[in-house]
């Protein structure tokens, strides 16, 4: 049993260390995965989480993962942006600038601890976009990059988050709706939303982003791109993905390389969830 | 396929309720009655639904009427489709 466990946790190499890095405005928390003694570092990844709720519901996969790549010889940093997780900040202080600055300062940490070996930024769901936005800003310092089930419109994303206060009020007995909500955010009011204190200025810029916008900036960076598809069937993209996908320029911008595979949108569940044939597809990446 | 099977399907999916999923009928309660269907989850479903059916929901349409029973929301599903 305890053999097994161990097997599933992939921890036959040292335990992660937690750190607290210099962030732009506060100190910053990361778990620090590094390769089993005695093996060359390969690379590194950091690891961007997705948007509130769903962070705290993918830790367990995001250090799953981490620990597997780490036995597979590459250094990993999962990060907690700044307002979020044991970070310094509240979320209502969060702004996508200062999450895109702290992740370079990460970055850099990263170069500068581990010389020599370049550092893939890995993002789930807004992570994407977050690793997405960096790459963009500097696409010679980022050539590779992760991401994992990606989201493709901020506006969408924020809409789809309102409606978390719409349906606990719906559960109240009361009723909201999401272009109220909206407006109150543009009046400049910070919402409570499912717990998390959401400031007009981060919904702003979350609902300016767009993948599609950011990808042609990427010329040249290999991007893997890994989704999940619950349906019975043969895995398959989302349709949302294909018709990005498929409306890119077939030359210039990145290097994509696309795969679903079945599994289950853990960052969505309340039980803590694994999506196992992603960590399998995701060691396979790197392998 | 039924409506009513294709939001089975999605209400097991999305909620984890593996087999439980099947055994649900019209009459099932849901919101209220299940643990797993929080608020995060009403959002889930809808978001589901919408992809899986080609709807589009708006705000004021998430009530409590919609999601109280399988069946109340197979019949909202169906008026969408019409629509």
């Amino acid at each position: 049993m305890t053999a097994a466990l161990r097997q599933d946790e992939g921890s036959d190499g040292p335990p992660p260390q937690p750190i607290f890095l210099a962030g732009a405005a506060g100190p910053l928390f990361c778990l620090h995965f590094v390769p089993t003694p005695g093996k060359t570092p390969r690379g590194a990844l950091l690891y961007l989480p997705p948007f509130a709720e769903e962070a705290n519901r993918s830790r367990r996969m995001a250090v799953l993962q981490a620990r597997r790549l780490a036995a597979q010889g590459w250094v990993v940093l999962l990060l907690d942006p700044f307002g979020t997780g044991d970070s310094a900040g509240s979320f209502h202080e969060a702004r996508w600038e200062l999450w895109l600055e702290d992740a370079e300062r990460a970055a850099t940490w990263l170069a500068t601890t581990w010389p020599e070996i370049s550092v893939t930024l890995w993002g789930l769901r807004l992570g994407a976009l977050l690793a997405a936005n960096l790459a963009a800003r500097d696409s010679d310092r980022f050539s590779r990059l992760l991401f994992w089930q990606p989201l493709l419109r901020g506006d969408q994303f924020i809409t789809q988050f309102l409606r978390l206060r719409v349906a606990a009020a719906m559960a109240a007995g009361e009723k909201e709706s999401g272009q109220e909500l909206r407006a109150r955010l543009e009046a400049g009011e910070i919402l409570e939303v499912a717990g998390y204190e959401l400031a007009p200025g981060l919904v702003t810029a979350v609902s300016g982003l767009r993948l599609e916008a950011l990808l042609p900036a990427l010329q040249g960076c290999a991007i893997d791109w890994l989704e999940l598809s619950t349906a019975g069937s043969e895995p398959a993209l989302a349709p949302s993905s294909r018709r990005l996908l498929d409306s890119l320029p077939a030359s210039g911008g990145p290097r994509l390389t696309c795969l679903a595979v079945s599994g289950e949108p853990f960052w969505t569940i309340q039980e803590i969830t694994l999506a196992p044939k992603l960590l399998d597809a995701t060691d396979a990446v790197f392998a | 396929m039924a409506v009513i099977d294709d939001v089975k399907q999605v209400l097991g999916e999305t909620l984890q309720l593996g087999a439980r999923a099947d055994g649900f009928s019209a009459d099932t309660p849901l919101f209220g009655a299940i643990a797993e269907f929080d608020s995060m989850a009403v959002v889930t479903v809808v978001t589901a639904l919408e992809e899986r059916f080609d709807i589009f929901v708006e705000d004021d349409e998430i009530e409590a009427e919609v999601f109280a029973t399988v069946g109340s929301l197979a019949d909202f599903v169906s008026q969408k489709l019409k629509a």
